[in-house]
């Protein structure tokens, strides 16, 4: 008996990691989206945003798709066409409430005796309204130092905690490269955002002066606006899409398909976080699909895994199937009997499978947030209507051969099986 | 007539090798009566106790249970029949392990579709066979004679109209045996039919009749005269 146990609890693994993975997967895909969700929304859900993209040969387009201002950067063709003109431009429409323009740049910065290379992030002082970042000390920088090019800089509170420890960091004179700034602000800590973003680690400048004084560009690397109403973000893309094409002389090739203006010759590319937030939970439900696609594959094993110990207790059964029949049970019953084992069975792997999946769901969020990542616990209610259903399913389907075979025996011959 | 059997031929065929088993048998047995079925080992005695039972077909002939042609029954209808009108006593005893004597016993009207209280009816036959005391032991913690009477127990249960018992004493020591005799003799007594397979001519003696067969041939047909009865020791009242 006791070996028994142990031979029908390893058989029933299969079913229990398949309903512990349905539940990983499930969890996660719930985190992960919860993640990038709560990522995007730091950014603002109602903006839009423009950013310089590097136009795709018209042969190669449709294969290659688009090249990312990233990628074209280290390849070294920089798109120049953007700039604080056009953000003017796109201001003028009417739901957009106002919009930055941002640039980075790279240098050292200098107080005391310490250096440090850090990355300059010029933008407009319409920053600190549209964006999700605050300051904690002093102030940002006003439209009128952007455009008479000061000499101010707020810096990010890790660059603070490196430069000035605990004291004052407001009103002090940093060099940035060869040229004295002063420190105006601290931002508040903001954490990781995402995509090797780390505002904290900046240091901002006004835009103008940072293309100007630093860089000797003016152009920028994208644009933020902020809309009235982010349900018209859609229109106010195609508006932008408009005007820019306009301003940047581009004529959009047509497909012969179906008869749009295609954005390959684009020289800049609009998302609308609407969109980014669709784009983004269509990548991860397809992700949680394929994965449970797999899940589902180990439950098969599981099943044929039930299949085998169904098997092994009808042949033990033999001589109880005959008593059975020879006082009156017919096909009916027998088949009902096995078919409940097998799916009590199950359901006994299914529970414990639920169990452990919910307990390593748990323990991987408690592993993420110690990591400092913004991992969120939680499984969706369907989850265990997939779990329970699908192993039950199982259960059946592998629990119907062995109990047919049950039902089927000839009494006699399960008589004389003693 | 209960039991009509016509021209009854049971072969069994394994890759062209025909084994013939019981070879045109011809009887018949009324309510009421006791008849032992005797004869060597091999003879062919389970296989037409079996056959009689509804449990297997012949091969050919007619077998009429209880004024019905068996052959027209399909299996379902048979399980109905053996639940109803049959009661089944094997030499193995062929209870259910891991499970007490009084489960045991209402296993036949776990299948039933008659409305009767089984626990009521399972424990006032356990009584009538003297294991009114056992109901809650496991059968893997009570004697052979005992088992064997959980057996009988289990094939009165329903009421049926012939009880079957193949060398229900096979497996028990002689006192146990006779006390398992007794009970058939009181349950005949009091109008139950009952249909005995065994090879010892001691134990056919307490029917009123027996049937010999030999290899798949009835042999002899005769009543019998000086009736076996128990010494009274049997737990039946
Ligand atoms: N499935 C089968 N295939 C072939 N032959 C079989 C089969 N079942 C039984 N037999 C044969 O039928 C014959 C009669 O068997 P049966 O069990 O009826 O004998 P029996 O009279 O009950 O013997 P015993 O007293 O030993 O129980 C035997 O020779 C046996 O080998
Ligand atoms: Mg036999």
């Amino acid at each position: 008996m006791a070996s028994n146990k142990v031979r029908t609890f390893l058989t029933l693994l299969g079913i229990i990691i398949g309903v512990t993975s349905i539940m990983i997967v499930f969890s996660a895909g719930q985190a992960v989206n919860g993640l990038l969700n709560s990522q995007i929304s730091s950014f603002g859900t109602n903006i839009v945003e423009t950013e310089v993209k590097v136009p795709t040969d018209k042969k190669k387009s449709g294969t290659s798709g688009e090249i990312s201002s990233a990628v074209s950067l280290s390849m070294g063709t920089q798109i120049t066409t953007l700039t604080l003109a056009d953000m003017d431009k796109i201001d003028q429409l009417d739901n957009v409430i106002d919009s930055y323009g941002a640039i980075l740049g790279q240098n050292q910065i200098t107080f005391a005796d310490q250096r440090k290379t850090i990355t300059l992030f010029g933008a407009n002082a319409s920053f600190i309204n549209i964006d999700q970042s605050k300051i904690a000390e002093g102030r940002f920088f006003t439209d009128a130092e952007d455009r008479s090019l000061a000499k101010v800089a707020v810096i990010g509170s890790k660059v603070k905690t490196a430069l000035f420890g605990d004291s004052d960091a407001v009103g002090a004179q940093v060099k940035i490269g060869n040229l004295k700034y002063e420190v105006i602000g601290v931002m508040k800590e903001r954490g990781a955002a995402g995509a090797g973003l780390d505002f904290d680690s900046y240091v901002y400048l006004p835009i103008r002066t940072l293309q100007k004084r630093v860089l000797g560009i003016n152009y920028v690397l994208y644009l933020v606006s902020q809309l009235k109403d982010p349900e018209q973000s859609d229109a106010t893309a195609q508006a932008i899409t408009g005007l820019l094409r306009d301003s940047h002389h581009i004529t959009p090739d047509i497909d012969p398909a179906t008869g749009q203006a295609t954005t390959n010759k684009d020289d800049f590319r609009i998302t609308t976080m609407q969109e980014m937030i669709k784009t983004l939970s269509t990548v991860t439900n397809a992700m949680t699909i394929l994965l449970l696609a797999i899940v589902a594959i180990s439950l098969i094993v599981g099943g044929v895994g039930i299949m085998n110990i169904m098997y092994v207790i009808v042949s033990e059964r033999t001589a109880e199937i005959g008593l059975r029949k020879a006082v009156g049970a017919r096909y009916a019953d027998i088949m009902g009997q096995f078919l409940t084992e097998s799916v009590l069975v199950t359901f006994v792997a299914t529970i414990i499978g639920v169990i452990l999946g919910v307990l390593v769901s748990w323990l991987i969020s408690v592993g993420a947030t110690s990591q400092g990542i913004d991992w969120q616990f939680g499984l969706p209610f369907y989850s265990f209507i997939v779990a329970i259903a699908f192993s039950l399913l199982c259960g059946i389907a592998f629990g119907l051969m062995p109990a047919r075979k049950a039902a089927r025996l000839d009494p006699i011959v399960a008589l004389r099986n003693e | 007539m209960l039991i009509e059997v016509k021209n009854l031929v049971k072969e069994y065929r394994n890759e062209d090798v025909i084994t013939s088993v019981l070879r045109g048998l011809n009887f018949e047995i009324k309510k009421g009566e006791f008849v032992s079925i005797m004869g060597p080992s091999g003879s062919g005695k389970s296989t037409l106790m079996h056959i009689l039972g509804l449990l297997d077909r012949p091969t050919s002939g007619v077998y009429k249970f209880d004024g019905r042609n068996t052959e027209n029954l399909d299996d379902n209808e048979l399980a109905m029949m053996r639940n109803e009108k049959i009661g089944f006593v094997f030499q193995a005893f062929n209870l259910l392990p891991r499970t007490n004597v009084l489960e045991n016993v209402k296993l036949p009207l776990l299948y039933s579709k008659k409305k009767i209280d089984a626990e009521t009816r399972a424990k006032k036959v356990l009584e009538s066979v003297g294991l009114g005391h056992r109901l809650e032991y496991f059968t893997n913690q009570i004697s052979g004679g005992e088992k064997q009477r959980v057996a009988i127990a289990r094939a009165l249960v329903n009421e049926p109209e012939i009880i079957f018992a193949d060398e229900p004493t096979g497996n028990l020591d002689s006192k146990s045996g006779i006390q398992v005799m007794e009970i058939f003799q009181k349950l005949n007594d009091a109008g139950h039919t009952i249909i005995l397979v065994t090879h010892e001519t001691a134990t056919a003696e307490y029917a009123d009749r027996i049937i010999k067969i030999r290899d798949g041939e009835i042999v002899g047909d005769e009543k019998v005269h000086n009736k076996r009865r128990g010494d009274g020791n049997g737990q039946l009242k």
